[in-house]
Formats: structure tokens, sequence, C-alpha cells
């Protein structure tokens, strides 16, 4: 009888009809992703991989979470498995959650205030990468980092089964705890989850999808989570596949065929730069590209010759062809140009640029006559400079390019290119002399420090140690003095300390501990069914919400 | 008999510790294979680094580093992978092994048939347009760059061709297994198979071609003609028998080799993720477990490939075995 | 010997292998005079004049997202013959000087293996016994030997200025280096189908006789046996230096000899791997290079073979 209801009531179906047949239209299907290799274990509380945080990042939830959505947004915190973000106590300090009610983990038990605490302890106890770095700052961590397998962090975290809180208490105060909170290292997970590597065993989690199936050799499958009721849109959405299917071991040539071809839905891998020209012109609409928050730069080491000479590092700064190595790099669509640490999109990054023909904001053009006068006035012209690469086709390409380049400045280069998995430990090891390396950094989470204390700070060199991300060796007094204010003034006043993280990024460019080279950008394939595709900052394509029917 | 059996077993054996040492000592010779950094992860603390290198058992001499490994690769079989943690050696190597055996075995049968015929042929036909020709055919298959000939394949059969009727018929890359689709198992390696054959085919015909040449020479030859043989007869039990000698060393050197893991250009391009795969995957990785096993795995091949082969020249020649 | 020259076959191989060695010896006349490039000095950004038009050497893709960047195809002019690699270099130029560096390396390398080879294959062979087990139980190893973990971990420790062994210092752009880990690779391949084919030849009837007559072994060795083994080498001189060329590639990625800017055809084929799908010239050019050279020699080494030897006719006429 639609005919004697009332007009406003019908209106109001309507209204209401679009989201929901939406969401039903779409809901199904499985998504079948290509990536060349795995990427080591599925421990989320291990694994430092960006290709398996985007799978965490719909398997385990925090207590708070980076939104899931596109653009600055996707920045953002939004309570997870807390009810709210809290306010910092006690100077900093202190944190308290109340943790939400109902939430079920993929085995069906309730997550309670205990799996948090167990998992906070869990960090150190399996010897996670940033249980120093990032989670140190908790009281108890020292205990724990010295003696991982008691670990209690007793005063650190302190539980109300009865109110359902969890309070943090942090030694000194951490303005980007909130923001470590977000990150999969601390995912919350059932108390009794060993503790030591799972490796491929999964544990259950309290996202929209459940890993099943783990062949480090052929494949991943996530299916979705029986026990999952969505709590929040913004934290953690429903899923619109039904499961999603990873297939390894072929190489990016094939699995961009394969997409062109529909037998498959996305390709992870970096695209080959002699397919970018085919699928931009005819598979346009199925390309979707995203500058990072990354930068790719070029170390130098401060500590021994001919860069501990400020003046042959500014040069090598003011010579670089920036142009050229985004052409390298497969155009402008593909990367930009960028002179100093912080890439544009993070908090704290005003644009500067001192290494060009007309300094001031963007670069325009490499100053080789300048270049040259600054290598003269060094002393260091004609020394022997070996840079390293890794043995990457792309990596190659750029290193005997910047070779080339050092020549032209004046100094006997050469280039040395090492296998590609561990370019990046050497580099870092002291005990190896490296003068000069290519490197890329990507953020762990959108903070200034994040790039310029970890890269640049004194806590982060250590010497004759295969871990020692500080490449380049900088420790300035002054510059940590910034920091430190910088991070103080975080608690109180954000923006005031993103400025000043803006001067002491504008510090660091000057002093060039590295020459940054570009912001590269991601480039996604994906097939003609997929839609809906949502780009985030911190977690990449958001497999969620992908529409594959 | 069985005391020649047992020799060859015991150098074997002696083969394959030498090749396990030899493989330890470079990779920890190696500046920068340490893989305690790896392992613990991007810009771990000292106090971590220490955990793990604790818990790998980096921190102890390397002799008793080997004794552990070779332990827990044979005896307990719970070797682990340094990059994929949790992922067993022994059963991942096991369960590539399969995968190259189809390649190899398959892409050997039309290398040995397409080199004894076009070795013979050329025998034949010595000196003619047609033997330069089929030697200068199969020598194009042996120098070309063997990425750049299956890079090609894909091209064609996969991208610019695929929807035409030629190769419509050519299914994704990647490997089935025969006990669960035979017809998708052969469909999947009919390209390979092809592209690994055309690298060796050419070898074989000519060193076919010139043995057989040299065959003809022998006085048994002219025998055998005195009395009357056919050529046909002469050709198949006299001459190719003594032929097949440097044939089948050569073969057995490049079927061990590729059974063992050596087909890895073919493997990566194609998909298939057979033994050459892993090794080079770790050896990309600097993966020690999988370098140690999918090394000593080949070495077991190329072992027994040669000491098959050494009996063969015995069932070929008879000489040979008279003489012992 | 004169009968060489009267197989048109032969004849056509000699010249073609003389005319590329004299190319590749003529390579900077060629930079200078032809292409007017330097072959070592990247192109990024450069343009040159083609049919008229201005045209970038690296050309940004046309139309849709312009997503990437492809090299100049050839030009079939002479600047830029067979187009441009993926530094903008000109290949033709790049694929001369590569020659020079590729035959080097290769020829010498296939000297030592075949030298090695046959005296290991011969010895194995002849001797049998314990001396055999031994010999061929050292090719096995050679053989199943991780040469690729060799070669990564030799690139590392080259980094760091040179390999000292004992007395002798190698610098990391040494070509001895390619030359030697090329030619010990190889060594078995080589020497155990001589190996068996000693083993045959020493039960074979004029062997037998010799023996019989009572004649010292050096004589059996160099009279018998070293002729066959000669034509065996004939055909595997050709093959070894096919694959010497091939592998010289692998090494010179790791930074093994050949070191940037230097050209080599290995460093441009690997060059051309990421150039597949829109400049497959760029990596077949130096297979094909390849394939001319040892089509040629193999040619030749049949031409000599048969000059050498009058008696082998196969229908039993005459």
């Amino acid at each position: 009888m639609a005919g004697r209801l009332p007009i406003w009531l019908l209106a109001g179906f309507a209204a209401l009809q679009p989201p929901l047949a939406h969401a039903q239209l779409h809901r199904g299907g499985e998504l079948r992703l290509l990536t060349h290799a795995a990427s080591g274990t599925i421990d989320p509380q291990i694994n430092y991989e960006g290709a398996f945080w985007q799978v965490f990042s719909i398997t385990y939830d925090g207590l708070v979470a980076f939104r899931k959505a596109a653009g600055p947004a996707g920045n953002e915190l939004v309570p997870d498995l807390a009810e709210a973000i809290p306010a910092p106590q006690d100077g900093g300090r202190t944190y308290r959650f109340r943790l939400r009610q109902g939430v079920r983990f993929s085995d069906g038990r309730e997550v309670g205030v205990e799996d948090v605490a167990a998992s906070f302890r869990r960090i150190f106890r399996v010897s996670s990468p940033t249980s120093g770095s990032f989670y140190g700052g908790i009281v108890g961590a020292d205990a724990c980092l010295k003696q991982p397998t008691d670990c209690t962090l007793a005063g650190g975290v302190a539980v109300d089964a009865a109110r359902r809180e969890i309070t943090f208490h942090l030694a000194a105060p951490d303005p980007e705890f909130l923001l470590k909170l977000g990150l999969p290292h601390a995912a919350v997970l059932p108390a009794d989850a060993p503790p030591l590597d799972v490796g491929v065993t999964p544990l259950p989690g309290t996202g929209p999808y459940r890993i099943t199936r783990y062949d480090p050799q052929t494949a991943l499958r996530l299916e979705r989570n029986p026990f999952f009721r969505e709590w929040s849109k913004a934290a953690q959405p429903e899923g619109y596949p039904d499961a999603i299917d990873y297939q390894f071991g072929l190489s990016a040539e094939a699995e961009v065929t394969e997409v062109e071809n529909g037998q498959a839905d996305g390709v992870l891998d970096t695209i080959p730069p002699d397919r970018l020209g085919e699928i931009g012109e005819a598979h346009a609409a199925q390309v979707h590209i995203q500058p990072e928050l990354a930068i790719s730069y070029l170390p130098m080491n401060t500590r021994i010759p001919p860069f501990n000479n400020l003046q042959a590092r500014r040069a090598v700064a003011f010579a670089i062809d920036r142009a050229a190595l985004v052409k390298l790099a497969g155009g402008p669509a593909l990367a930009e140009p960028l002179c100093q640490i912080l890439p544009p999109g993070l908090p704290g990054h005003e644009d500067y640029c001192p290494f060009t023909k007309s300094p001031g904001t963007h670069w325009s053009a490499p100053d080789l006559d300048r270049a040259r006068e600054l290598v003269r006035q060094s002393g260091t012209a004609g020394q022997r400079v070996t840079l390293i690469t890794a043995a990457t086709p792309a990596g190659r390409l750029m290193g005997e390019y910047l070779q080339e380049l050092l020549r032209d400045i004046g100094y006997d280069a050469h280039v040395n290119s090492i296998s590609n998995n561990i370019e990046f430990t050497y580099i870092q090891n002291t005990n190896n002399n490296v003068q000069i390396s290519t490197s890329a950094w990507m953020e762990d989470y959108p903070a200034p420090s994040d790039f310029l204390r970890v890269l640049f700070g004194c806590a982060s060199f250590h010497p004759s140690s295969d871990s020692s991300v500080n490449i380049s060796g900088f420790c300035n007094q002054a510059i940590e003095a910034e920091m430190d204010q910088a991070m103080a003034l975080a608690i109180t006043d954000p923006d005031a300390a993103n400025r000043l993280w803006a001067k002491v990024d504008r510090d660091i460019t000057d002093l060039a501990p590295a020459a940054v080279l570009l912001v590269p950008h991601a480039v996604v394939l994906v097939s003609t069914r997929v839609g809906n595709f949502i780009y985030s900052d911190q977690f990449r394509w958001i497999l969620s919400q992908a529409w594959v029917q | 008999m069985a005391g020649a059996i047992l020799r060859r077993l015991a150098q074997a054996l002696f083969v394959m510790i030498g090749i396990s040492i030899v493989v330890f000592l470079i990779f920890f010779a190696t500046p920068g294979a340490d893989p305690a950094a790896r392992i613990a992860g991007r810009n771990a603390s000292p106090q971590t680094l220490e955990q793990v290198r604790h818990e790998f058992g980096f921190d102890r001499p390397l002799p008793v580093q080997y004794a552990l490994m070779m332990r827990r690769l044979f005896v307990t079989q719970d070797l682990t992978s340094f990059v994929n943690r949790g992922q067993r050696v022994v059963p991942t190597v096991m369960a590539a092994a399969p995968v190259t055996l189809s390649l190899v075995v398959g892409a050997a049968v039309i290398w040995v048939l397409g080199g004894i015929a076009l070795g013979v042929a050329a025998a034949l036909t010595r000196g003619t347009i047609i033997d330069r020709t089929l030697m200068a055919l199969g020598m194009v298959g042996i120098a070309a760059p063997a990425f750049w000939v299956a890079e090609m394949m894909n091209l064609l059969t996969q991208s610019r061709l695929h929807d035409t009727w030629l190769f419509r018929w050519v299914p994704p890359l990647g490997y089935t297994k025969l006990s669960v689709d035979p017809g998708g198992w052969a469909l999947h390696l009919v390209i390979p198979w092809c592209t690994l054959a055309i690298l060796y085919i050419g070898l074989y015909g000519r060193v076919l071609r010139n043995s057989l040449i040299e065959a003809y020479r022998e006085p048994y030859i002219r025998t055998a003609r005195a009395k009357g043989l056919s050529e046909t007869r002469i050709l198949l039990r006299h001459a190719l028998r003594t032929a097949l000698v440097g044939f089948v060393s050569l073969f057995g050197l490049d079927f061990g080799a590729l059974v063992g893991g050596g087909a890895v250009l073919t493997e990566v391009i194609f998909g298939l993720p057979g033994v050459g795969k892993l090794t080079v995957d770790a050896l990309q990785n600097l993966d020690l477990p999988f370098i140690m096993a999918t090394v000593m795995y080949a070495a077991i091949f190329v072992v027994l490939a040669n000491a098959a082969v050494d009996i063969l020249y015995a069932v070929l020649d008879p000489r040979v075995r008279h003489a012992e | 010997m004169r009968r060489i020259w009267r197989d048109k076959a032969a004849l056509l191989a000699a010249l073609v292998l003389a005319a590329l060695l004299v190319a590749c010896a003529a390579a900077p006349l060629y930079a200078r005079l032809v292409s007017g490039t330097d072959p070592f000095r990247s192109n990024i950004t450069g343009t040159i004049m083609l049919d008229g038009h201005a045209t970038q050497v690296l050309q940004p893709s046309p139309g849709g997202l312009q997503l990437g960047v492809t090299p100049i195809g050839p030009s079939w002019h002479a600047q830029y013959l067979l187009g441009a690699d993926g530094l903008g270099r000109d290949l033709a130029a790049r694929l001369l000087y590569g020659g020079r560096t590729s035959l080097l390396i290769a020829g010498a390398a296939t000297l030592c293996c075949l030298a090695l080879a046959t005296l290991l294959g011969i010895v194995a062979g002849y001797f049998g016994g314990i001396v055999d087990a031994i010999l061929a139980r050292l090719l096995d190893l050679l053989w199943a030997f991780p040469v690729f973990l060799l070669a990564i971990s030799l690139s590392i420790v080259l980094i760091s200025g040179g390999l000292q062994l004992g007395p002798l210092h190698i610098e990391a752009d040494s070509l001895a280096l390619p030359v030697s880990v090329i030619a010990v690779i190889f060594i078995p391949y080589v020497a155990r189908p001589i190996r068996g084919q000693v083993i045959t030849l020493q039960r074979s009837e004029f062997v037998l006789a010799a023996i019989g007559i009572g004649a010292p072994s050096w004589r059996i060795l160099a009279r018998d046996i070293m002729p066959h083994v000669a034509t065996t080498l004939a055909v595997f001189a050709p093959l070894v230096m096919a694959l010497n060329l091939l592998t010289e590639s692998a090494l010179s990625f790791l930074s093994i000899g050949v070191q940037p800017p230097a050209a080599s055809w290995g460093t441009i084929i690997q060059d051309g791997q990421e150039l597949l799908y829109t400049r497959p010239l760029v990596a077949l050019a130096p297979g094909l290079a390849i394939v001319l050279v040892v089509v040629a020699l193999n040619t030749l080494g049949d031409a000599f073979r048969d000059a050498l030897d009058p008696q082998a006719r196969l229908r039993g006429r005459g």
C-alpha cells in the first residue's frame, strides 16, 4: 500500500536507500593481488615492512588508529579499540584509555584490558625492532630491554578491569606517543599469544579480515573475520571483498601483463619502467598515482674524507640535476625534486631549497659552477670517492649518473653495486667506510621527528653496527637542543613545534649531511573491475575498501 | 660392484661436506653478510641486536654454528629461514623440487630428441648448406641470452599475441600440480619447456654431429660395411652408440646442474616456484639456511648425475665394459 | 691448408670475424667521427635533430598520463644508429667499445678454460684409478660450486679497494678477476667430455695396438689421443666462448671486472633488461653480436678440423 504512505516517509526511505544499497551492491568477491615475494614474518609486532603493514592495518587494531582515508585526513588519529583519544595528563606523561566493549578476536574471545597489557609486554618479549626506539619511553621499558623474557612493564602499563581502563605512564613526556600507538607494533593481541616470533602462523586479530593461510613461497590469504562488527567507520570500516588473495612469485613484468589481461586485480610491486608508457596510455583509468611521504637521498659520511668537509657536501647538493633524476625515474608523474629533509605533506614541512641556481622555495636547476668552486675551495678535489648503490636496474642507472656527476665536479669517482637486500645494512656500518651511498626513507608515522631525529639525531648513530640509521654520522649539539625543544613544545603548542621543526629541517639541510634527491610517487595498477580505490599515506591502498563487483 | 657403489657414495659425501663448508665460510667472510641486523629490523637498538644475535646463535664460534645448522638441516629438519621467519627450509625445498623436475625433464626430452635429430641430420648431410644452416641455427639458440628469450616468449604469448588463436590457450604464468590437473600442468609448462630446450638443442646437435663424424672413422665401421650391413643399422647400432658418449657426458653435467636448480632465469621469468627460484631468492636475501639447503640439494644432483654418466659409459661403449 | 680457403662458408666466417674485430678496435674512431657522441657520458636531458625535428633522447611518453620515458630507437643515421640506452648513450658506439672488453675477457677465459680442462680431462681419463677418482670428484665440486654466492661475496670484498691474496693484490677493475672466475667454472664442462672421450679412446684398437708394441705413454697421448681430443676442442671452443660471453654479463652486474662507465656486451645486456618491452634491441644487439662471433668461430672450427683430416669420409665412397 505504498500509495497510502505519507510522502515524507517515502522520501525518508528513499534517502536511506543509496548507502545501504551501495554497500550491498559492492560487497563480495575476491580481490586477487600480485607481488613478487613475501615480506617476512606475519607477526604484527615484529614485521617492519610496509607491504605487510598494509595487511596488518585490516587484520589488527590498536588503541588508536590512523583514519582510513586518503589525503591529509589519513594522517589523523581516531580512537580504535579505545573509546576516545585522551588528552595527555601529568605534563604529557600519563595517558588513560577506556577500552571499547564488545570487540572480539577472530577466535571469538572478547578483548579485555589484560590483552592490551599483555600485548605491550609482548613487544619487548619478542624483541620488536621498535621496542627501544618507539616504546622505550614507557616506565619499566629499560628493565624489559635488558631482560626481555621477564618483562613486566611494572609501573608502565596499569589496568583496571572493572572500569575497562588502561593507563600508560611514561618516563618522560612524549608528544608522539599516541602516533606510535597507531602502528601495527602496538596491535592488541590475545594475552596468550606466544612470546616469540610466530613466523608463518597467524595470530588472532580484531580486524574485518583474518589471515587464513601464509606460505611465503606462494600465497597469503585473508578471509572475513566472522566475529567482526564495525564499531568505527573512520578507524576500521567493514570490508567489501569476501577474501583477499596474494600470489607471490611472479616478476613485475608478468604481474603487469596479468592485470592488463584481467587475470588479477592489482600489482603491488614497482611498475617496470618499460611498461609505464603502455599503462599510462592504454590503461590510464586503471592507474593510481600518489606522492609518498618518503625521500630518496644520498647520505654522505661526515666523519671520513672527503665529505667530512662541509663545502664538499654542499657542492654535491648543488651539482645534482634533480630534473635528470626525475626523468630517470620515469618523468614528473613519478617523482618530484626535493632539496630538504622533510617531504611535502608532512607536518613541519615548509618549502625550502637552497641548492639550486636561484635559491628559494623550489628547485629549478643545478648550479655546476658553484659546485666546482666549492670543491676547489674545500681542497678535496681529486680525491677518490666510491658511491655504493643497490644492484637493481634503477640503482645502477642512478649510480652511473651520479658517478659521472661526481667526476664532473672534480672527484675520482667510482660506483659499486651491492646486492639489494644487504645494501641498507652495509652502508650503515662505519667499519665499511662508506663515503656516499643511495638510500631512501619512508615515514613510520607522520611526524617530523621520524625523519629529522631518526635520520640525523645523535642517538641514531652506533659505530661499528649494522643498525645505525644515522648513516651520515651527523651529530650537532645545537640542532639536538633544537629538536629536544621541538619535542617538548609539541605537547603544549603543536603549531609552534611544527614551525620549530621546519627550522630544524632548514638547519640540517644547510649543513648537507645528505643530498636529498626526490620524493617518489607510488604507482598502483589495478584491473578494470576494481572500484573505490582509496590510498592512505600511512597504509597505502586500503584493501578492505576495494570493490571487486 | 657393491664396493664400487660404496666408494662412490663415500666420495659423494665428501663432495657435499666440502661444498657446505665452502658456503659457510664464504658467507661469514663476506662483510655485511651478518644477518643479525637484517633479522632484528630497521633501526633496532643495540640491545635488540644483541638479543637477536644470542637467540640465533651468531655469537657462538663458527664450527659450532656450522654443526648446529647441519643438525637442524638434516637431523631435526626444523631449520628455518632468516628472512621469512618460521618458514621451514626442508619442506619448502621438497615442495619446489617437483616443479623443477617437471620443467627440466620435459625440456630435456625435447632437447635430447631434437639434439639427436639435429646431430644425425647434420652429420649425414655433412658439408652441405643444410649442415651449415642447422648448425648456425643451433648456435643462435646457445648464444642468445636466456632471459631475453624467455621474456620475449612472455611478451609474445602473454602480452602482444595473447588474444590471437596462436596463443589463446596459454594460461597465466604459474604452476599447477600434475596430480591436481594434468592438463593444466602441461599447458603451463609448454612454453617454458620450449624456451629451456632452445638453449640446449644447438649445443647437443653440434656435439653429436662431431662425435658421429669421429665414430664413422673407426675401423669397425668399415668392417660393418664390408659385412653388408645397411647404413641405417650401422648408424643406429654402431656409430650412434659410441658417438653418444660425448653427448651423455654433457647431458649429465647439464641435467644435473638444471635439476639441482640451475634453470633460474626460466623459473623466475615464467613464475615457476622451483628450486632455482628458491636459490636466487636465497642469494639475493643472503638467507644462509636456504643458501645452504639449495646448494647442497644441487650438489646431490650433480654428483648423482655424473655417477650415472660414468655408468652409462660402460653401457654405451662395450670396450669400456670389457676392459673393466 | 689451402683447402680452408676453398671452403666458401669458412671464408665468409673469417671475413665476418675480422670485420667485427676491426670495428671493435676502431671504436674510438667511430665514436669521434661517426656518431659524434661520447658513449660514456649520459645524455638524459639532451636532444638531437632527427628528420629536421629536435627530439629528446629520452622521450617522455606521449598522451595519456605521460608516464615513463623511452630512449629513442634506431635512427639508422650516423648519430644513434641503433638508438640510445637507458641513460641516453649511443648504443652502437657502446657496442663497439663493449666488444673489445667482452672479447678480451671471454677469449682469455676460453683459452685458460680449454687448456686446464684438457689437462685435467686427459690425466683423469688416461691414468684412471685413484687419480681419476680424485680429479673427477674435484670436477664435481667445481660444477656444484655456488658461483653466484662467491660472486656476491667477491663484489663486496672488492669495494674496499681490492683483494689481497697472499702476495698478490688484485684491483677491483682488474680484468683478471672475471677471466679467472669464468674460466674456472666452465672447466668441468669441457673436462668431463674429454675425460669420457679419453676413457673410450684408451680401449680403441689403435691405442691397444700402440701399447702392444710398447710405445711410451707420452707418445700414445701425443699421436693417438690428442688429435681426437683436438677435434672435440674445436667443437667446444666456440661453445665455451658463447657461454663465457654470457656469464660475463652476470659478473658485470656485480661490478666485478668491468666498472662503470666502461661497457661490455654483458653490461649492455643488463641495461637492456629494463627496456625489453619498449626497446628490445638494446638487449638484443649484444646478443646478436655474440651469436655472430660464435657462429663464425663455429664455422671456422669446422673448416679447420675438416682441412686437417682428409680421410674422414662419411658415406664410404672411395
